[in-house]
């Protein structure tokens, strides 16, 4: 049986052809990574994510954080570092936004989490049609502060086109930063998580 | 149809597993009782007991991310009362710093990273975590100072011990093989044991006023 005649061999080319022919297509859109839109923002912006949006309306530093929550006796946690707390306004859209992994990055390469202990502490999504507002509180240290950056990263379970918020918190020197850390407050109260209608 | 030679070889192969079946039931006897022998010794696998070193608390420990300066460790007791069993448990205080140069990420310190080691073949306790700053699970900073820190294992309300052996698990950064498909960026996960720290526990009463 002969294996490679001229029609196989021709159908081949066609396919090696058409594959590249695909990849000289331009997209409408690049993303700077495949499945993740990317919208940059800064204190005070309304960001997309998904067809919900985050704000963050106001950062604070302090030497002490204290729930609202908590009971009256209740002592303020303190830290060798200092906190950042980001108060934030939701409005959920339609579809159910995915969780948001709220971390710090800062130009040193410190990765923040949000501190563990307070119950309501985080950013989410209330239900469809209304809006919310909260505070997350991260740990810092205050020599790596420069270029401090908030992102919002969706955990997927699957391998779909989602956005990524990054919001620039404006510390673009140490020098800006230490006056931050200077002026922080003695004590952050941590005030209970608000639920409103959207006003649209 | 049989021919004669095939009949004859049968004959032949007849005698011949016959004449030495004794030979072969002996032979597989000895093997099973050398099987049986080797097991009842221990196996092939020689016992090395403890690869780790074992440390002398006041003791600083590198371990994966994490770096523990093991202070003390205290027997927690609390006596029965009208509406309570006896209970007991066993905390370990020590300093935690994270040194995830990897990383550089924050974090909280897992559970089964501390272990406490009965002894005597028992079953390991994995801890409960680290308590720091009065909040269980607290998230440590990179590059802050150590935080002070225990951690709880859960230990029968009778115990009672002069010594108590801390095994330290530390995680690896590497990444899973990939030729199953997984992901070959490197993360923190399969810990082994890195060392075994040695503390005397105090013991101590406690009453409902320590709850508060």
């Amino acid at each position: 049986m002969k294996l490679y005649r001229p029609a196989t061999i021709l159908v081949g080319v066609l396919f090696v052809l058409l594959g590249g022919l695909t990849r000289l297509a331009t997209p409408e859109q690049v993303f700077e990574e495949q499945n993740l839109e990317v919208v940059h923002g800064t204190i005070g912006e309304a960001l997309k994510y998904g067809d919900s949006t985050v704000t963050i309306t106001r950062m604070k530093f302090a030497k002490g954080v204290l729930e609202e929550s908590g009971s009256d006796d209740d002592k303020p946690i303190e830290t060798n570092g200092v906190y950042v707390a980001l108060e934030w306004d939701t409005v959920r859209g339609i579809q159910k936004p995915s969780n948001t992994g709220a971390k710090l990055v800062a130009d040193g390469g410190t990765v923040y989490e949000p501190i563990g202990g307070l119950t309501d502490s985080g950013i989410d999504f209330p239900e469809a049609g209304f809006a919310k507002t909260g505070a997350v509180v991260f740990e810092v240290n205050p020599t790596d502060l420069k270029g401090l950056t908030l992102q919002l990263r969706p955990s997927m379970f699957y391998n779909v086109l989602n956005s990524y918020v990054e919001v620039d918190l404006g510390i673009p020197s140490e020098d800006i930063a230490q006056q931050l850390v200077d002026g922080a407050e003695a004590q952050y109260v941590l005030q209970n998580p608000v639920v409103r209608v959207a006003s649209s | 149809m049989e021919s004669l030679d095939d009949v004859i070889d049968a004959m032949i192969a007849d005698r011949v597993i016959h004449r030495h079946r004794r030979k072969w039931l002996i032979g597989i006897a000895l093997v099973v009782v050398l099987a049986l022998v080797v097991l009842a010794t221990g196996g092939w696998k020689e016992k090395v007991g403890r690869t780790v070193p074992t440390l002398t608390a006041p003791a600083t420990v590198e371990s994966g991310k994490w770096e523990y300066n093991f202070t003390k460790a205290e027997i927690r007791v609390r006596k029965k009362s009208e509406y309570r069993d006896a209970e007991a448990e066993l905390r370990v205080y020590f300093d935690l710093k994270n040194i995830d140069s990897e990383e550089q990420t924050s974090d909280s310190l897992q559970g089964k990273l501390l272990v406490f080691v009965p002894g005597g073949g028992q079953d390991y306790v994995d801890s409960n975590g680290a308590d720091c700053r009065g909040e269980l699970n607290w998230v440590i900073v990179y590059g802050l100072p150590p935080e002070s820190c225990y951690t709880t294992f859960k230990v029968p309300a009778d115990f009672t011990s002069d010594l108590v052996e801390i095994g330290v698990q530390g995680e690896r950064y590497e990444s899973d093989n990939g030729l199953l498909g997984a992901d070959e960026d490197p993360y923190w996960h399969n810990e082994r044991p890195d060392a075994v720290v040695q503390l005397k526990p105090a013991v101590v009463d406690v009453t409902e006023e320590d709850d508060k």
